[in-house]
């Protein structure tokens, strides 16, 4: 058995009102990768920041020790000097810089007279990626030109460059392609060879199958069971250790009739913005109808997000083609108009595009609906009918927030996201867009916002659902349409729709009518 | 413990009511530094020349909230002070001049800011700093370089009358009364929908209240009465803290501020909000340069040089984000009383103008430094 580098032993880590981790103690061995399991808010970022110094000792109790010496972090650059290095979903590269420059940030090799040494810094790079085994892309390649799967890449060659020998990673394979994953997993399966010691955050469930040694499961703050290694354990049982009790029913399906066609597309195009005479969307023409629930499947960059964005009138000027709705030609020139309309969007990325971090749960809930509490020419809000209202959407969607005034930026990623639910449920839309509704949610948000859609649907609303994980689409929808290279290239009923199928035309192994 | 609690929001109050103690305690000093500071009329006077960098600095709040600058707002300042002076030359009365000007000047340049910033997307520093050196040079043109002076005696109202004492007092205790009548209102609503009621809150709005009062008595109530600009300046900053406070508009600046590309997806209509909120700052510019021009009983086409730098510090002191997203008008307005109590203080004592300088931007500096220890924490 392998040596023991990484022990964490009764960490307790208060924020003013919360107490986020509540005695957590695990260990870690060398050449292992442990999951670090937990719903949204259950306290695992705390635990890797407490663990990489961003909370530095004595902002948190209890012990670390490394190695079995006894350690206390003052900054991050300790951390990083204990061989500690963190990769955070959110990558912290800088895109007009080289991957080498990146990588080796404010520690460049220098010549004599202080300038740096261009040709080291390359050569140096290459070796690392070459030990990487990463033939990808070059140590020159300007960041922003090379994917997200490769950026994460970039990020794991840095820290290793830092001899890093604890590695977290904090949801690596959000955003990437089945391909980039499989990369992923290869690098890893190296670095476990080279006795790196990995703590990998995931919700995907299939992926700590295929790559976890050990997994550890926190949940409100508190580590639930020991260590345990992945043989020995089912994916029901790490689900029931998650959320305190068994889910039965991930996609709760009930029968429905569709009602009729309320929205019809027809040849949808998008015009590519860094390449002119490109297009995101190539000809895109599909119908959604009352009651029925339509997933849209295909890869990251299939074009699925700009396909439902265009419609919503994001891309005013960048799009073409027709939109009908209720059999009327209408013509949406922005997300007003959408809205008008009775369209909404639930965008992909909520932070940057759906939420207003420094406002109040109040303020996010309204937004899109200032119509409905406020009265008058001057649109006067009346503040006694808005609370009432958001009150209705805390208690209706399950929201866990201390009260409606709280800023929105300090829940969890799931009450926020129900936040924008309320939000959009507020406009009261007749069609209904959700582009990844439920990426970086727990399960127990995940289930009941399935459930949510799926009454929607029974009372009469159009849904279309953009999601990455095959198990929902294929578990929510009634129709799946599948994308690739901005085509829509195929359709498919519930009843005929499998994974394998899916996958072939979404990766292009499969051509329509082929 | 129970000390320690007490302690607690001793220290929460300091720190969410920093700048208005900040105030205070300038006050207070100057008074003792030297007796004349708190006189009826020193005050009084204080008021009225805080109202110019005032209004202006209303607009810039709304400006600087959805994340943007106008550096044209002096600039503005003199163009409107030239025509409307100008017009009345031309023989126009008071009453066509004044709007006339308040249209065309603050209309045409807040639309025209606006529209390059709102519509081709160009950052509103280097529209505005346009505006600046475009703005400048009209009035200069316009008036061909020199002073233009005005005939007409009923110009000089605008800036120079007052509000007699008697009707003063009436108009300040119907305010205090509607203003303590909300804060009721608020807070019997809160406890109607369960929530607990916040008993401090309320209590420190009456006593706020209360001693808003006694000081508007003291200063207006005797004398001469209530200047006019002081007037105009405190129902435009009425106006626009319940603009901003209680309605879509007000919601939508603070969204746009805080996330524009979230606020678009969100429905709401940035061209528009944008437009709106450029015109309303030039206008506000525009009419402070007509008060001015009263004051002074004639317009020289240097007005309003580096009143945009006044505006912004005084928006800054009150806590705004430059960022945009976050800030209000009632912080503005103590900005800008801070600013103007320096510099009469200052003059009062005969600190030397020079010396003046270096003292309002190391206040600038420390505000803005404290206001970021506290978005730290």
């Amino acid at each position: 058995m392998s040596e023991v580098v990484l022990k964490m032993e009764g960490i307790v880590k208060e924020f003013p009102g919360v107490r986020a981790l509540d005695n957590v103690n695990f260990e870690a061995r060398s050449g292992e990768l442990l999951a670090l399991m937990g719903e949204n808010g259950a306290g695992k970022s705390t635990l890797m920041k407490v663990l990489s110094g961003v909370w530095p000792y004595p902002t948190y109790e209890g012990d670390i020790f490394i190695r079995g010496e006894k350690k206390r972090f003052y900054s991050t650059r300790e951390a990083e000097e204990a061989g500690v290095a963190i990769i955070y979903q959110e990558l912290n590269l800088i895109p007009e810089l080289t991957v080498a420059e990146n990588i080796f940030l404010d520690r460049q090799p220098t010549n004599s007279l202080g300038a740096i040494d261009w040709r080291k810094l390359n050569s140096d790079t290459q070796n690392l990626l070459d030990e990487l085994g990463i033939r990808d892309f070059k140590p020159t390649d300007q960041v922003k030109t090379i994917t997200v799967g490769k950026q994460q890449m970039v990020e794991i060659a840095k820290a290793l460059s830092k001899r890093a020998s604890i590695l977290v990673l904090d949801e690596p394979t959000s955003a990437l392609t089945e391909k980039e994953v499989f990369d992923l997993f290869r690098i890893i399966r190296k670095l476990k060879q080279d006795g790196v010691c990995m703590c990998y955050i995931s919700h995907k469930m299939e992926e700590i199958k295929q790559i976890a040694d050990r997994v550890v499961v926190l949940r409100d703050g508190q580590t639930i069971g020991d260590v345990t290694p992945i043989a020995d354990i089912t994916l029901d049982q790490i689900i029931s250790r998650m959320v305190g009790r068994d889910i039965k029913d991930m996609f709760p399906k009930s029968e429905r009739k569709r009602g009729e066609k309320i929205l019809e597309v027809k040849n949808i195009e998008v015009d590519n913005p860094v390449m002119p005479g490109e297009k995101k969307v190539k000809k895109a023409s599909f119908s959604a109808y009352r009651g029925e629930i339509l997933g849209i499947s295909g890869l990251m960059g299939a074009g699925r997000t700009e396909l439902v964005s265009a419609i919503f009138g994001a891309y005013p000027g960048a799009t073409h083609g027709e939109v009908f709705v209720d059999g009327k030609k209408v013509d949406i020139r922005s997300p007003t108009d959408a809205i008008d309309h009775g369209i909404a969007l639930l965008t992909e990325d909520r932070k940057a595009l759906g939420l207003f971090l420094g406002q109040p749960v109040t303020f996010n809930t309204t937004i899109s609906s200032l119509q409905t509490i406020s009265t008058g020419l001057l649109g006067v809000i009346n503040a006694a009918r808005e609370r009432a209202l958001v009150e209705k959407y805390v208690t209706q969607l399950g929201i866990k927030t201390p009260n409606i005034d709280t800023i929105i930026g300090t829940l969890s990623g799931g009450n926020q996201q129900k936040v924008i639910l309320g939000k959009w449920l507020n406009a009261s839309p007749k069609i209904f867009f959700l582009d990844e509704p439920t990426r970086g949610i727990d399960i127990g948000a995940k289930v009941e916002i399935y459930k949510l859609l799926n009454r929607l649907a029974d009372e009469g609303v159009a849904i279309i659902i953009i999601s990455s994980e095959l198990p929902e689409v294929l578990g929510m929808s009634d129709r799946i349409l599948v994308m690739s290279e901005g085509a829509i290239v195929s359709e498919f009923t519930r009843d005929k729709a499998t994974k394998e199928a899916i996958m072939e035309y979404a990766t292009g192994a499969r051509h329509t009518g082929g | 413990m129970q000390q320690t609690k007490q302690q607690n929001q001793l220290l929460e109050f300091v720190k969410t009511n920093a700048t208005l103690i900040a105030l205070v305690v300038l006050a207070l000093a100057l008074s003792f530094a030297d007796p004349t500071f708190h006189t009826a009329r020193n005050l009084s006077n204080l008021a009225r020349q805080v109202t110019i960098v005032g209004i202006i600095a209303v607009g810039m709040t709304m400006v600087i909230l959805i994340a943007g600058i106008d550096l044209s707002v002096g600039s503005v300042v003199g163009v409107a002070a030239v025509v409307v002076t100008l017009l009345m030359q031309y023989g126009l009365a008071v009453w066509i001049a004044v709007p006339v000007a308040l249209v065309v000047v603050g209309g045409v340049i807040g639309l025209w800011n606006g529209f390059w910033i709102a519509h081709y997307r160009i950052p509103p520093f280097i529209i505005t700093l346009g505006m600046l050196t475009i703005g400048r040079g009209v009035a200069l043109t316009l008036s061909g370089g020199s002073s233009v002076p005005v005939a007409d005696p009923s110009f000089a109202k605008i800036g120079g009358a007052y509000i007699p004492p008697m009707p003063t007092l009436v108009i300040l205790a119907i305010a205090v009364a509607f203003n303590v009548y909300s804060l009721f209102k608020g807070f019997s609503d809160s406890k109607k929908l369960g929530g607990r009621g916040d008993v401090e809150k309320l209590a420190t709005g009456v006593i706020l209240a209360v001693i808003g009062l006694a000081l508007a008595v003291y200063i207006f109530g005797s004398g001469d009465g209530l200047p006019i600009p002081v007037a105009i300046f405190v129902i435009i900053a009425g106006a626009a803290i319940f603009v901003l406070g209680h309605t879509k508009f007000g919601r939508r600046l603070y969204a746009l501020g805080g996330n524009e590309e979230a606020a678009r997806l969100s429905g709401i209509n940035i061209f528009q909000t944008k437009m709106i909120v450029y015109l309303t700052a030039s206008v506000l510019a525009a009419l402070s340069g007509i008060i001015l021009a009263s004051r002074l009983n004639g317009a020289s086409p240097n007005l309003g040089t580096m009143f945009e730098l006044d505006a912004i510090a005084a928006v800054v002191i009150g806590g705004t984000s430059l960022s945009g997203g976050s800030g209000t008008i009632g912080g503005t307005i103590i900005g800008a009383l801070i600013i103007g109590v320096l510099n009469n203080g200052m003059s009062l004592l005969g600190v030397s103008s020079f010396y003046q300088l270096i003292i309002k931007g190391l206040i600038i500096t420390l505000a803005v430094w404290f206001d970021v220890l506290q978005k730290k924490k």
